[in-house]
């Protein structure tokens, strides 16, 4: 993989100067934090919203309840951000002859794609450790000690969700020179893959299952998904693979 | 020696013919000028030779390595300046040549002379601290310059480097390409007939993917010089323009009134031999000579000729 450090350290970089680190933490803390205090305020702020609660009562929230409510809305918002944030990532670098300008150096087209999506990658997984520090804390410290392991497992499958969410994106964008034609597709897949994880049997085998897996180590639930696991771990490599191998076939 | 050696390469785009079997020989530290209209298939004989494009059919060697995939010594030989460079423009001028030389294993202590040297000589000194985002044209030409020669490139292509500079920015492209030819090999892809005329050793005409002659400029002109001698005399010439007609390597002799002047034109067959002979002859005629002078076509005349036979054809 030619070249792939200077390659990394300026995508790295890139994730700083236009600001991805933050706008990518920032909602991932958004939720991180809210989750827990929604949970703990809910019954105060329908008081103050005026509704009157003698018809309905609400329990009292459960750490599991706001775990996996914070484990949901990432996996939703995620994906989005995470399609958001990887379509434009080499289609924009082809529409605008940057891809060009790196590519007629002494570099591999592997370690051109390779250092996108780890930067991309690592951006999403720092900011999903920023988030489920202060989710975890903020249910411990509001509602009641958690299971911390199984937290860190939910937080590893979904990061792991992730991270093919951006591998799958990072594909089509080095398909297009749109990158809102590689979005749309992206998203596609991602939302025809999650259709599929709801079948039963045939669903087992599916990225989306991850973030069920999830699911069941907060709730105690011993169902497990691996095959769903080396299936997301195949298809990560398959999308890098086939990314390099596209540019390399590519006229530029 | 030969930096560019391309061998019956074709590119079909379906059914259009975007090259069509280009057969070139470019000898080392020469400037190359690859002339053509637009959509000749001059960018995409660069990239073809790049390796940006992949060639229906044909080989090709820069720099004594084959283009073809995933090459890096041949990217590490030579330097692309493409015709629109395209930088990222949230670095700094100085930030975007660091991480070119990274890209190319310069130790750090080397890369930072070299990245001075090189903002020194595009003059971008003081402008390197800045973003690129804002660049004018011509800067980002300049810097896109330096970053093609970061590598001291044997060979560098440049793609129709000055078409979108002012006057001054061009002057000084085609010096900086003067300067450079003492080091490396220039293929330089072009319309400008002008900066060919000025910085070429030899040309390449292609016109609809077809190589259509190769020759320095100085023997394209020969070749295509229409070799009229034109003269002006105090006294009345018709009689020796009658007489020229008698000449073997003489034709066409004939006298033209431009602005009120009497001019004889006359063409040669041999045009060596009629710069040696012609003034003796007219010392013999005795007239009173008041302006001699060998017009010799321009480079748009002989591209155009060239372009017209072809479509003639």
């Amino acid at each position: 993989m030619k070249g792939l450090a200077p390659l990394l350290k300026k995508e790295l970089k890139e994730q700083f100067k236009t600001y991805r680190w933050l706008i990518v933490g920032g909602i991932f803390l958004l939720f991180g934090i809210t989750t827990p205090l929604m949970f703990k305020y809910l019954p105060e702020i329908l008081e103050f919203a005026g509704e009157q609660l003698t018809i309905i009562e609400i329990p009292p929230p459960t750490a599991v309840q706001s775990l996996s409510e914070y484990a949901s809305t990432i996996g939703q918002i995620g994906i989005l951000v995470a399609v958001l944030v990887a379509m434009g990532s080499i289609a924009n670098e082809l529409r605008h002859g940057t891809a060009i300008m790196t590519m007629s150096k002494p570099v591999s087209r592997l370690a051109f794609v390779s250092a996108k999506f780890i930067a991309m990658s690592l951006t999403f997984l720092g900011s999903m450790v920023l988030a489920s520090i202060f989710c975890f804390a903020y249910t411990v410290w509001l509602i009641e000690s958690a299971d911390i392991q199984a937290f860190i497992g939910l937080n590893l499958l979904l990061g792991l969700f992730l991270v093919f969410c951006l591998a799958i994106t990072l594909l089509f964008s080095s398909f297009f020179k749109s990158s809102l034609a590689a979005g749309g597709l992206a998203l596609a897949v991602i939302v025809a893959q999650a259709g599929l994880a709801v079948l039963p049997r045939f669903g087992d085998y599916m990225p989306g299952k991850l973030l069920g897996w999830g699911n069941n180590l907060l709730t105690g639930n011993g169902e497990s998904y691996w095959w769903a696991l080396a299936i997301t771990i195949g298809v990560i490599c398959f999308c890098i693979y086939f990314a390099q191998r596209t540019l390399k076939h590519k006229d530029l | 020696m030969t930096s560019i050696k391309i061998d019956n390469l074709s590119k079909h785009y379906g059914k259009i013919i975007a090259l069509d079997k280009l057969n070139l020989e470019v000898p080392d530290n020469i400037v190359f000028g690859f002339l053509g209209p637009n959509g000749a298939g001059k960018t995409t004989t660069v990239k073809l030779l790049t390796g940006f494009s992949r060639p229906t059919s044909g080989d090709a060697w820069v720099a004594d390595e084959k283009v073809g995939d995933g090459n890096y010594l041949l990217n590490a030989k030579t330097g692309l300046l493409p015709d629109v460079p395209a930088f990222y423009n949230w670095m700094t001028g100085r930030e975007f040549l660091y991480f070119v030389g990274e890209l190319y294993d310069i130790p750090s202590g080397e890369l930072k002379s070299r990245v001075g040297e090189l903002l020194e000589m595009v003059e971008l000194i003081e402008a390197g601290r800045r973003r690129i985002g804002g660049y004018s044209r011509g800067m980002r030409q300049r810097l896109g310059i330096a970053q093609a020669l970061i590598n001291r490139p044997r060979v560098l292509f440049m793609d129709e480097p000055t078409s979108a500079l002012d006057p001054i920015g061009r002057r000084e492209v085609l010096e900086l390409i003067l300067r450079l030819r003492e080091s490396a090999t220039i293929f330089m892809s072009t319309h400008i007939l002008s900066d060919v005329e000025r910085v070429c050793d030899m040309v390449g005409i292609i016109n609809q993917g077809k190589l259509l002659t190769v020759s320095s400029v100085e023997a394209l002109r020969h070749k295509y010089t229409h070799s009229a001698f034109e003269m002006e005399f105090i006294e009345d010439a018709r009689p020796f323009a009658e007489s020229l007609n008698q000449i073997p390597w003489l034709t066409e002799p004939k006298i033209v009134i431009e602005g009120g002047t009497p001019i004889l034109r006359v063409s040669a067959v041999d045009i060596d031999y009629a710069r040696r002979e012609l003034p003796r002859l007219i010392s013999e005629s005795g007239l009173t000579l008041t302006r001699y002078e060998l017009s010799q076509p321009s480079l748009e005349e002989i591209f155009i000729n060239i372009m017209e036979s072809e479509n003639n054809r």
